[in-house]
């Protein structure tokens, strides 16, 4: 008897609703904003001098592809978590170009310990990466923020932590045009440990930014 | 998972454009898998939380219409949404269970003390609920995480990103508009 008077009540109260665009196209728009924002960071840096002979380097193509795919599928994974009905391997899928780009710079560290032995993996202060990759990272982080509040949907802590990996790997993207850093270990300490280290702030600032908008409208 | 009939996906469509008479009968209709599904899941639940988990997810449902893809099947959206809630429930519902004292023993004279049949409790959940889902978003998200799932209101607070004192005034008028509510229905 109660339940049919539940949705008495709710048919009753029922207003039309603007339906959310695909993940897919979603993606689009964020992408829309954040590459030239980012662009107009790594330009607005200084595009480093070797970046021609870099790009025909098949290994730097190759942590460049998987960071900016990290990005891709991150934002991607995030819009994906709002929705109920999206199967739970697309939420865990940011893990595989993480992994191939963790990966590649790895087998470098493991060369280099080959060939010098473990006094090769010498790590020095590269305290740049940090609010460089922030910076870079700033607007696409802004942009899943407004996408991820608009949506009011589930899942979000997952949610947050995946937009915030989206747009911290698309800062560190940018931050390999701009900055003259190759040496793996390098990489791996100061570009990666600030995009882990950014995800898990941003990813926590955006989750209560985004819980805010599901409860707020408090009158 | 429950077979779909072809029927929902276009009933939650017009929904969307606010059908009232298609979502009643969408909501209607679902009920029956609704109630299988949880039962399969949940296999020692009870009657009565099988029934709260079915309303809590009618409820999430009506809040999430905004994400519903027509192009993709309505079954698995309407799941998706009954094992975030329903876990709730049922979780609520252990934490109660281990929280209280089972008053088997007790002289049967003491059933002079209740106040209200079984019967009436029921009424008035329904009635209750029903008031809370006319609730504005804000008001309902505050009284369903501070007085239905038993929050404290450091909890709620944590959950949702609100301070204590916006949780506090937004359960204080949603209470007040409850009352008013439920003395406008009597």
């Amino acid at each position: 008897m109660e339940t049919e008077r539940l949705i008495d009540c709710l048919a009753g109260d029922l207003a039309p609703v603007r339906r959310l665009p695909p993940p897919s196209v979603r993606l689009g728009t964020w992408l829309l904003v954040s590459l030239p924002a980012v662009a107009l960071v790594a330009w607005g840096s200084g595009l480093r001098p070797d970046l021609a002979s870099r790009l025909a380097n098949p290994r730097f193509l190759l942590e460049e592809a998987a960071a900016l795919l990290t990005s891709l599928v991150g934002a991607y994974a995030a819009l994906c978590a709002l929705l109920p009905d999206q199967p739970g391997w697309k939420l865990w899928l940011p893990l595989a170009p993480m992994a191939l780009w963790l990966g590649s710079l790895g087998q470098q560290c493991l060369e280099v310990v080959l060939r010098f032995g473990p006094a090769g993996l010498r790590v020095t202060s590269d305290a740049m990466c940090l609010p460089a990759i922030a910076l870079g990272g700033l607007v696409p982080a802004i942009a899943i923020v407004v996408l991820l509040r608009r949506a009011r949907g589930f899942r979000t802590t997952h949610a947050c932590f995946c937009g915030a990996l989206g747009a911290a790997a698309l800062g560190a993207t940018a931050l390999r045009l701009y900055h003259p850093q190759d040496a793996a270990i390098m990489v791996i300490v100061w570009q990666l440990g600030s995009v882990a280290l950014l995800s898990l702030v941003a990813g926590g600032i955006g989750r209560l930014l985004v819980r805010t908008s599901e409860h707020g409208h408090l009158a | 998972m429950a077979e779909e009939d072809p029927s929902w996906r276009e009933w939650m469509r017009a929904a969307q454009q606010g059908d009232r008479a298609a979502y009643a009968a969408l909501l209607t209709a679902v009920i029956p898998p609704l109630r299988r599904l949880v039962r399969a899941r949940w296999p020692r639940a009870g009657l009565a939380e099988i029934e709260d988990a079915v309303q809590e997810t009618l409820l999430a449902l009506h809040g999430s219409r905004h994400l519903y893809d027509p192009a993709r099947p309505f079954m698995p959206f309407l799941f998706g949404i009954m094992r975030f809630r329903a876990s709730d429930v049922m979780r609520h519902t252990r934490r109660a269970a281990a929280r209280e004292t089972p008053i088997d023993d007790v002289p049967e004279t003491s059933g002079a003390l209740a106040t209200n049949s079984t019967v009436d409790q029921t009424l008035d959940a329904g009635t209750l609920r029903a008031a809370i889902a006319r609730l504005p978003a804000g008001q309902r998200q505050a009284l369903e995480m501070t007085k239905l799932r038993e929050m404290s209101l450091e909890e709620a607070a944590t959950e949702s990103g609100l301070s204590v004192t916006a949780l506090k005034v937004a359960t204080h008028r949603g209470i007040k508009a409850l009352r008013k509510l439920l003395d406008g229905s009597k």
